[in-house]
C-alpha cells in the first residue's frame, strides 16, 4: 500500500493496531511493570489501564516511518539520533497508531557511508488522531537511491 | 530491625548525583534478528548474510533493542529495592527523553553495562502529586566504550 504526501507537506503512514497480547509480550521481554501486562493492576496504575510500553511505541513509529519513506522515495537507513521524545499520552488495548512525518528539507554530513542525515519531526497519533508521542529525529538516508539494490 | 533506605524513598528523598551501574547484557544473534523482525525489519539487524554487504559490514542490533533492554534491566534492578513497597514510591513512568545518541554499533556477543545518573529535579508538580527525576543513562560496551547515552525525565512520587 502506498501513502502520499498530504497539502500540507506531511506524510502519513498506515494505521497499525496494538492487540493486547502484542502489548503483553513486548513488555514481557522489555518493559515488565504490572500497567503493561496485567489489566486489574493497571486500572489502579497511573495510566488507569493496560497500556504499551513507550519504548514499543517508539520502535513501532520507527518502523512506520521507515516504511513510509521509502514508499515515498526517501530510502530510510538508520536511525542516528533522538533529540526529543515524549510520550503525552498512554496507547491502550486495541488503539491504532500511525504517524505524520514532516520532513526538514536540508541535509547535513551523516556518520553513515552513502547516506545523508534529515531531520525528521513525528508525530505519533492514536486512531481518534490525538498524539500519543512525538520524536524529533535524525536519520541516515540513502544519498543515491537505487531502487534495483535489496533493501 | 534495618533501615532499608533505598526501599523507602520519595521524590524529596532521590539526591542529584546518585549513581547506580544497574545492569549489563550480552546480546546474541538471535535475540538481534528476533528484535527487528517484530519491530524495526532493517536488513543490517534481520539478516547475517545481508548485514555482511551493507554499510555496518556485519549484522547490527536494532537502536532501539539497546533502549529497550536498558528498561528492561532498570526494571529488574528497581523491583529488588521495590519489594514490600506497594505505594506511590514505585511505578512512576517516563514522559519524555532528551538526546538520545547510538554511537557505536552493538554487534552479536557483544556486553553492554548500563549506568544511570540523577542529575537534576527540574522544579514542576504534575497533578498534585508527582515530582521530575532527571537522569542522564548510558550504555558501555566490553571494550569500555559508550555505545547509546539518553537523558530522562521520570516521574516520582511526591512525599503525601
Amino acid at each position: 500500500m502506498t501513502t502520499s504526501p498530504t497539502a500540507d507537506g506531511h506524510l502519513n503512514s498506515e494505521p497499525i493496531t496494538l492487540d493486547k497480547s502484542a502489548i503483553v509480550d513486548f513488555a514481557s521481554r522489555f518493559d515488565p511493570q504490572p500497567y503493561h501486562l496485567d489489566a486489574d493492576a493497571a486500572e489502579q496504575s497511573i495510566f488507569g489501564g493496560l497500556c504499551a510500553s513507550g519504548w514499543h511505541i517508539a520502535a513501532l513509529a520507527t518502523r512506520l516511518v521507515s516504511e513510509t519513506l521509502l514508499q515515498n522515495g526517501h530510502p530510510f537507513v538508520e536511525m542516528i539520533s533522538v533529540s526529543q521524545l515524549n510520550w503525552s499520552r498512554p496507547t491502550f488495548v486495541d488503539e491504532q497508531i500511525s504517524v505524520r512525518i514532516a520532513l526538514d528539507a536540508s541535509f547535513s554530513e551523516s556518520p553513515i557511508p552513502d547516506t545523508h542525515a534529515q531531520n525528521l519531526q513525528v508525530d505519533v497519533c492514536n486512531g481518534d488522531g490525538a498524539v500519543v508521542a512525538t520524536m524529533s529525529v535524525t536519520a541516515a538516508i540513502a544519498a543515491e537511491p537505487n531502487p534495483g539494490a535489496p533493501q | 530491625m534495618s533501615v532499608l533506605y533505598l526501599r523507602d524513598r520519595w521524590f524529596e528523598d532521590l539526591p542529584i548525583g546518585e549513581f547506580h551501574v544497574f545492569g549489563s547484557h550480552t546480546f546474541s544473534e538471535l535475540e538481534i534478528v528476533e528484535f527487528a523482525e517484530a519491530f524495526d525489519p532493517r536488513p543490517q539487524s534481520t539478516d547475517p548474510v545481508q548485514a555482511r554487504l551493507n554499510h555496518r559490514q556485519g549484522l547490527v542490533a536494532s537502536p532501539w533493542l539497546i533502549t529497550a533492554m536498558w528498561m528492561r534491566k532498570m526494571v529488574d534492578y528497581m523491583e529488588v529495592y521495590a519489594q514490600g513497597v506497594n505505594d506511590g514510591r514505585r511505578n512512576g513512568a517516563g514522559v519524555a527523553i532528551n538526546d538520545l545518541q547510538w554511537l557505536d554499533p552493538v554487534r552479536p556477543g557483544h556486553t553492554l553495562t548500563y549506568t544511570y545518573e540523577i542529575i537534576a529535579k527540574p522544579d514542576r508538580v504534575i497533578r498534585q502529586k508527582w515530582g521530575l527525576i532527571r537522569s542522564r543513562n548510558e550504555a558501555f560496551n566490553q571494550y569500555g566504550n559508550k555505545v547509546m547515552q539518553f537523558e530522562i525525565d521520570i516521574l516520582a512520587e511526591r512525599r503525601p
